[in-house]
């Protein structure tokens, strides 16, 4: 992948290799804080934030870095981020933080972060690296937002905290409760896989 | 590439050291930050169950208003909170406590200094589900238990939701479970404050 310009980078994480719906990797968050799009939105944030610096940081020790130990390495500076995170909405975004509760702290076994530092920060040069994780952190972001766009009309009738739909609206629960989001993601899935029309790769397994 | 059985080992340890020096940087910095706003959130809580109106979403107004009215005590493990009018004691604010459907519930409640009303309660945590049982922190659920008469009542049942004979409070509808559970917390807790303070 090297000599990639900073348009194919963003076009790949966006849509060609997009994590949620091309890797299919992310999928645990994806169904966890999508009630809410405000919580869709600082999780996304929190996201790009941590992929762009553990991969800026992983591109940039990669030629020191032991090649037996790298995971280790990795994991380690993915939490060093995601705890810079949890302490900076902890301090400054006080409700966030209650909102998010548990799940900032699992941003760390976010498998994008990894998948893009294993696959691609350790092979590639800094700055590259850097954009990747920025360009994979909004695919997941935009598929998050999509996903939360979708329940929280259906399911609070509301955006962004604010209210569209008139009292006639009646919420319907399900969409608040994860099967909603199992449902809307396959859908999206889907759809995302036939407008791109390719083919399931023979072998192609997915975890 | 350095292939020494003792390079990853010092590779390890020294990239370790540099990290958590900058995480206990950043920790050091924001520490007095996080607990003052953890203080914000608990005085808010209280002042919303003492029914005191809040000026203003400014931690700073927030603590000031807090000083003036509330005082603190330590009674056992517990910390309790009182309000004072003119030397007499006219509310008691105390944490309550219980399991609902998915979890532990807090919060606080509030009563009378002649323990014969119920001011209010508020939750701090839950983790029941969004839009059903999380609606116990809906202004609307909460705002029911303004003013309960504490004095007349049997066996400690002194939230019933409606229609039961002597209800006085709204149950959130497709949420039993979590609003069982909020009125059993809520009656129990109520009742070993209310007959401990009159024992002492």
């Amino acid at each position: 992948m090297a000599g990639d310009s900073p348009k194919k980078i963003f076009k790949a994480g966006i849509w060609e290799d997009n994590p949620i719906f091309k890797q299919v990797i992310g999928i645990c968050s994806a169904l966890a804080v999508t009630n809410l799009m405000l919580n869709s939105l600082i999780m996304g944030l929190g996201l790009i934030f941590v992929t762009a610096f553990s991969e800026l940081t992983v591109s940039l020790i990669r030629s020191f870095t032991p090649k037996h130990i790298r995971m280790m390495v990795q994991v380690l500076i993915i939490s060093v981020y995601v705890i810079i995170v949890d302490i900076f909405l902890k301090a400054y975004y006080p409700e966030m933080s209650k909102a998010l509760g548990p799940y900032v702290g699992l941003i760390i076994t976010n498998c994008i972060i990894m998948g893009r530092c294993e696959g691609y920060a350790q092979n590639n040069p800094p700055l590259k690296s850097f954009l990747d994780g920025i360009a994979s952190g909004l695919g997941y972001t935009i598929i998050l937002l999509i996903i939360s766009f979708i329940r929280e009309l259906l399911g609070f009738g509301t955006i962004f905290g604010y209210q569209v739909l008139g009292s006639w609206w009646t919420n319907w629960t399900i969409m608040v409760m994860p099967p909603a989001a199992f449902f809307i993601l396959g859908v999206i899935v889907w759809w995302a896989r036939s407008v791109s029309g390719e083919d399931e790769k023979e072998g192609g397994a997915i975890s | 590439m350095n292939k020494s059985f003792s390079f990853p080992i010092i590779f390890m340890v020294v990239i370790t050291a540099v990290f958590t020096l900058i995480l206990a940087y950043l920790n050091y910095t924001t520490v007095d930050v996080i607990a003052y706003n953890e203080e914000t959130d608990l005085r808010k809580t209280l002042l919303y169950v003492f029914d005191i109106d809040i000026p203003s979403e400014e931690p700073e107004e927030i603590e000031k208003v807090f000083n003036e009215y509330v005082g603190e005590e330590e009674v056992g493990d517990d910390t309790i909170y009182y309000v004072k009018e003119n030397d007499e004691i006219t509310g008691y604010a105390f944490p309550v406590d219980g399991t609902a459907l998915w979890g532990t519930v807090q919060g606080y409640a509030a009563i009378s200094g002649d323990y014969k009303q119920l001011l209010g309660i508020d939750f701090v945590s839950h983790s029941e589900t969004p839009g059903l049982g999380g609606r116990i922190s809906e202004e609307w659920f909460k705002e029911q238990f303004r003013g309960l008469d504490l004095e007349d009542v049997q066996d400690g049942q002194y939230i019933v939701y409606r229609p039961a004979p002597g209800g006085n409070v709204d149950a959130i509808a497709g949420a039993t479970q979590t609003s069982n559970s909020v009125s059993k917390l809520l009656n129990e807790d109520i009742y070993e404050f209310i007959n401990r303070r009159k024992g002492e």
